[in-house]
């Protein structure tokens, strides 16, 4: 055996032994997508223009006050965009108000028509605000999720400026719940109540007339069946604009049980918050506290003492609910909506299902393929099988190696491979072939063979690795996997074809003594 | 065992006929498309919900259907999973103009009504979820746990429930109380605690899919660009190791490919989803390849003898490869076979187009690719004889120099350099 043909044989080796090692044992190396193991794929989109309705309104909010402060009249705004208000000033007071928002306002550009100032935010403060509000929801997401506690969660941003976060949660299967938990606002209020609760709107505005003061609120709140713990009904409130304590001021919340054992959620505020709460309770003893998430109103317990520090959260919840509200008032409140623009859950039975028919289909065509290979080339059919095998390996070991994960496609994929990676072995067979017809000696015929085809063979595994290339690019997920899986599999085609092949021909010849033919049917 | 050894049939004698065969096919693939069946787009690209359900007592197809048309979802597809899995359907419904969320909850609320009817305990045992069955157990605390600590008794439900669960996560849908007696942590007073507060419901949901028309707009626009660009990277390929006449000779045979693939395709009723797409770039690759590796031939062979005719030529080409089209197109043939009887319910789409592709594909590199080739010279041929001034430009877009005796020359030259390239 000369030297080149041992330390071809020794790199063969190490390659086999590498990747073996790489994806061996394969239900622990092979990292499986989704669509085999089941899982939820969300793609959520954040509102990022709740985040700016938000600083405008704030902005527009103190704009007013400081106009009233300096003498100057109230200003009530005209919301034109998410971005943009106008307010009507008085001529008089114009230069005033614009140079005091030059001051306090410099990101929003103030233009001035007649009585009219329109206020945009700038184009970079915008950009940068909503980049902010997509970085904060997505890490309230992270929070939550890793609360909830899911092993392998991927949690991302869709490309780098963009308003999507993708979430990808393997081994769940309860899209209700994870959706309620990462929807959730969890924008948290403590409001004291001045009028109802009633079952009509109307009745409790009667009240006031019909229309209530500039500085209260109606807001709605479920009203649930003892038993069952479901929605039967609404009922309003009418509760003081201005929330003294909000979500913000909370130290931490836990699920726990209540007096009757019903689930309830504790929470503890900060020093500095325990404080403020206690002199509202203090002020408002009597009188009903509303417990607000999200604009609704989740219960109104009276108030019967000075709470400072801690306090529980009832409202007929189970315990799934006062689980998953802790979960979100202690990773915070989500800067804007949140909404689902994809998803797709499939249950573990279906991916198990799915995985059987693939290895099923893998073998059955691995096994007609061989056989076509025997029956066309009789030994050197072997050859390519013995190629074959080795390239099913090295895709498993790539797919291991890169952190790739194979899906059902992918699974495709590699059956789809072993069909097509026969071709290299049938271009240099079939050249092969033809050389030796043409009345050259084996070992001729070979080196031509080779030689010959390697250009075809390039050219056909180029054309279908720039396909997927494409196929990579605009695929995602299960269809990704099957680009990757194609591309690693051509690449293993490549070297199996064109260095193990020849190798085994070589080997065959070196331990011969004479060689007159070899068996390529 | 051999095939086609010395094969010599005259492929290229009655190309205008299969030129025209060709274009009959084509054209009768979109016309299948456009006018008579339309795609089965599935909600990938068209946006909406789709719910596979396992049935105990699988309902027929049509009840399925009747049922949900009287719910109000009258516009629900309903398809059945499988032969294999009579009890598995899929039902999908389009978007109703409602914003980006789907409607898998009116879909499971409507089977819901149907087939678990009547009076029964709020916690359905194939539908809920493993921390709404703990929290039932702890409530009904059947082993008495709660008395001595809170925690272990929490742990303790959380556990049998994961295990209740992991059945139905395995089987797909629980058949019986019975079913779940043996699971780790279940004991007879469990049993019967879960017994009195829950029921086996008649279906399970195996998966569930929303696509919002937003992200279903974008997959169409990406998936069209992708199988367009595909083929105009081909094109591009070909000509640089080539000449721009091949290029385009494989680039109309993998339109062709994929017009008749689609024809078949829509005729066959397949859901068009993002697999297909894959499917189809798939085909693009792969289809191309014999074009390819004729093409190569015929560029070794204009090395050796430049005096052949261009017909001869090409047609040795495609005998001298022949065999191996043949056992190529058998071996990706057999491993798709494999896939589209075996692969299940998921991949059927992918499967046929890779099936029915690789016989159009084989067929097109012959028919279509070298015929083109050919067709194209004899026309850029015939217009010098004629003297035309039409053509001042040469196929590659080169000026022409008007002494070059032969079209040919041309790929000659071009043939040579690349093979002196390598």
């Amino acid at each position: 055996m000369n030297k080149s043909l041992l330390y071809r044989g020794l790199l063969i080796l190490a390659v086999t032994v590498l990747v073996v090692v790489a994806f061996w044992p394969p239900e622990k190396k092979i990292k499986l997508g989704l669509d085999l193991r089941g899982g939820i794929h969300l793609v959520l989109r954040v509102k990022v223009d709740d985040a700016l309705r938000a600083e405008r309104d704030k902005v527009a909010e103190r704009l007013s006050q400081e106009s009233q402060s300096s003498g100057g009249p109230a200003l009530p705004m005209q919301p034109l965009s998410a971005s943009a208000f106008a307010v009507d000033v008085p001529a008089g007071a114009r230069q005033k108000i614009l140079d005091v928002a030059r001051a306090e306002f410099g990101e929003w550009q103030p233009e001035a028509t007649g009585n009219r100032v329109v206020f945009r935010l700038k184009e970079d403060e915008r950009r940068r605000l909503s980049d902010l509000a997509v970085n904060q929801a997505l890490k309230t997401i992270d929070n939550r999720i890793n609360a909830f506690g899911v092993a392998e969660p991927l949690i991302q941003r869709q490309g780098m400026t963009g308003d999507r976060i993708l979430v990808q949660l393997p081994g769940v299967d309860d899209p209700e719940r994870i959706k309620g938990l990462l929807k959730t606002t969890a924008f948290l209020e403590f409001r004291i109540v001045e009028g109802g609760p009633a079952s009509t709107s109307t009745e409790v505005l009667a009240a006031y007339n019909g229309t209530l003061p500039p500085n209260l609120e109606l807001l709605e709140g479920s009203v649930k069946d003892e038993v069952s713990g479901k929605s039967i009904g609404t009922q309003f409130y009418v509760v003081q604009k201005v929330a003294r304590v909000t979500g913000r001021d909370l130290k931490s919340a836990r699920p726990g049980l209540g007096q009757f054992n019903d689930p309830i959620v504790e929470f503890t505020f900060t020093h500095e918050a325990g404080q403020r709460f206690g002199e509202l309770t203090q002020a408002n003893k009597g009188k009903g506290l509303a417990i607000v998430l999200d604009h609704r109103v989740v219960s109104a317990p009276r108030i019967e003492t000075r709470i400072t520090d801690q306090g529980i959260i009832r409202g007929q919840f189970t315990q799934e609910e006062v689980t998953d509200l802790s979960t979100v008032l202690n990773s915070g409140a989500l800067p804007a909506g949140i909404e689902t623009l994809e998803e797709r859950t499939v249950g573990p039975s279906l991916g198990a299902d799915s995985i059987k028919d693939g290895i099923r289909a893998g073998v059955v065509g691995a096994v007609l393929v061989v056989l076509m290979m025997v029956v066309v080339y009789h030994l050197s059919g072997i050859n390519a099988i013995a190629a074959l095998v080795l390239n099913v390996a090295i895709i498993f070991g790539g797919l291991a190696y890169a952190g790739a994960t194979l899906t059902l496609p992918g699974i495709a994929g590699v059956v789809l491979t072993m069909g097509m990676a026969v071709d290299a072995n049938v271009l240099i067979f079939e050249r092969i072939r033809e050389e030796l017809r043409a009345g050259r000696t084996a070992r001729t015929s070979i080196e031509e063979g080779f030689k010959r085809a390697f250009a075809s063979v390039i050219d056909t595994h180029m054309t279908t690795l720039i396909a997927a290339a494409f196929l990579y690019q605009f695929g995602s997920g299960p269809v990704r996997g099957f680009a990757v899986t194609l591309v690693i599999g051509l690449l293993a085609s490549l070297f199996t074809a064109v260095f193990v092949s020849h190798w085994l021909f070589d080997l065959e010849l070196s331990l011969r003594k004479r060689v007159e033919s070899i068996s390529i049917g | 065992m051999r095939f086609f050894q010395n094969a010599n049939y005259d492929f290229l004698k009655y190309r205008k006929h299969w030129a025209v065969v060709s274009t009959l096919l084509s054209v009768l693939g979109l016309a299948v498309v456009v006018f008579h069946k339309g795609l089965n787009v599935g909600i990938d690209f068209a946006g909406g919900t789709q719910v596979v359900v396992q049935f105990l007592k699988p309902p027929t197809a049509d009840d399925l259907r009747k049922s949900l048309a009287q719910a109000g979802l009258g516009d629900a597809s309903i398809q059945g999973y499988g032969a294999e899995n009579p009890d598995q359907f899929m039902i999908r419904t389009r978007l109703h103009g409602k914003g980006e969320e789907g409607q898998e909850q009116e879909i499971i609320g409507a089977l819901d009504r149907i087939y678990n009817p009547g009076n029964h305990p709020a916690f359905d045992v194939n539908k809920g979820g493993a921390e709404g069955l703990a929290a039932l157990l702890f409530e009904a605390d059947p082993l008495q746990l709660k008395a001595a600590d809170v925690t272990t008794a929490r742990e303790a439900y959380t556990e049998v429930a994961q295990s209740v669960l992991g059945v139905r996560r395995q089987v797909g849908v629980v058949r019986d109380f019975q079913q779940l007696a043996g699971v780790k942590g279940m004991t007879p007073e469990v049993l019967q605690a879960l017994q009195g507060r829950s029921y086996v419901g008649n279906f399970a949901v195996l998966s569930r899919e929303v696509v919002g028309p937003t992200v279903g707009a974008e997959l169409r626009q990406r998936g069209i660009l992708a199988v367009v660009m595909s083929m105009l990277a081909m094109l591009v390929y070909i000509w640089i190791r080539f000449e721009l006449r091949f290029g385009i000779g494989a680039v109309i045979a993998l339109i062709h490919d994929v017009l008749v693939t689609l024809g078949l395709y829509a005729l066959f009723g397949f859901e068009f989803n993002l697999t297909t797409i894959a499917a189809f770039l798939t085909l693009v690759g792969y289809s191309v390849n014999d074009s390819v590796v004729v093409f190569d031939r015929v560029r070794e062979m204009l090395r050796k003898s430049k005096r052949m005719p261009f017909e001869k030529l090409l047609n040795d080409a495609v005998n001298m490869t022949l065999s191996r089209t043949i056992l190529t197109a058998s071996s990706v043939f057999l491993a798709c076979l494999a896939l589209l009887f075996l692969g299940g319910e998921v991949l059927r789409g992918f499967s046929f187009v890779m099936t029915v592709g690789v016989i159009v594909g084989t067929y097109s590199s012959v028919f279509v690719a070298a015929s083109f080739a050919l067709l194209w010279e004899n026309m850029v041929q015939r217009r010098r004889d004629r003297g035309a001034p039409a053509t001042p430009r040469a196929a590659d877009g080169k000026p022409r120099e008007a002494a070059k005796p032969r079209e040919v020359k041309n790929g000659e030259r071009k043939a040579a350099a690349g093979g002196r390239r390598r």
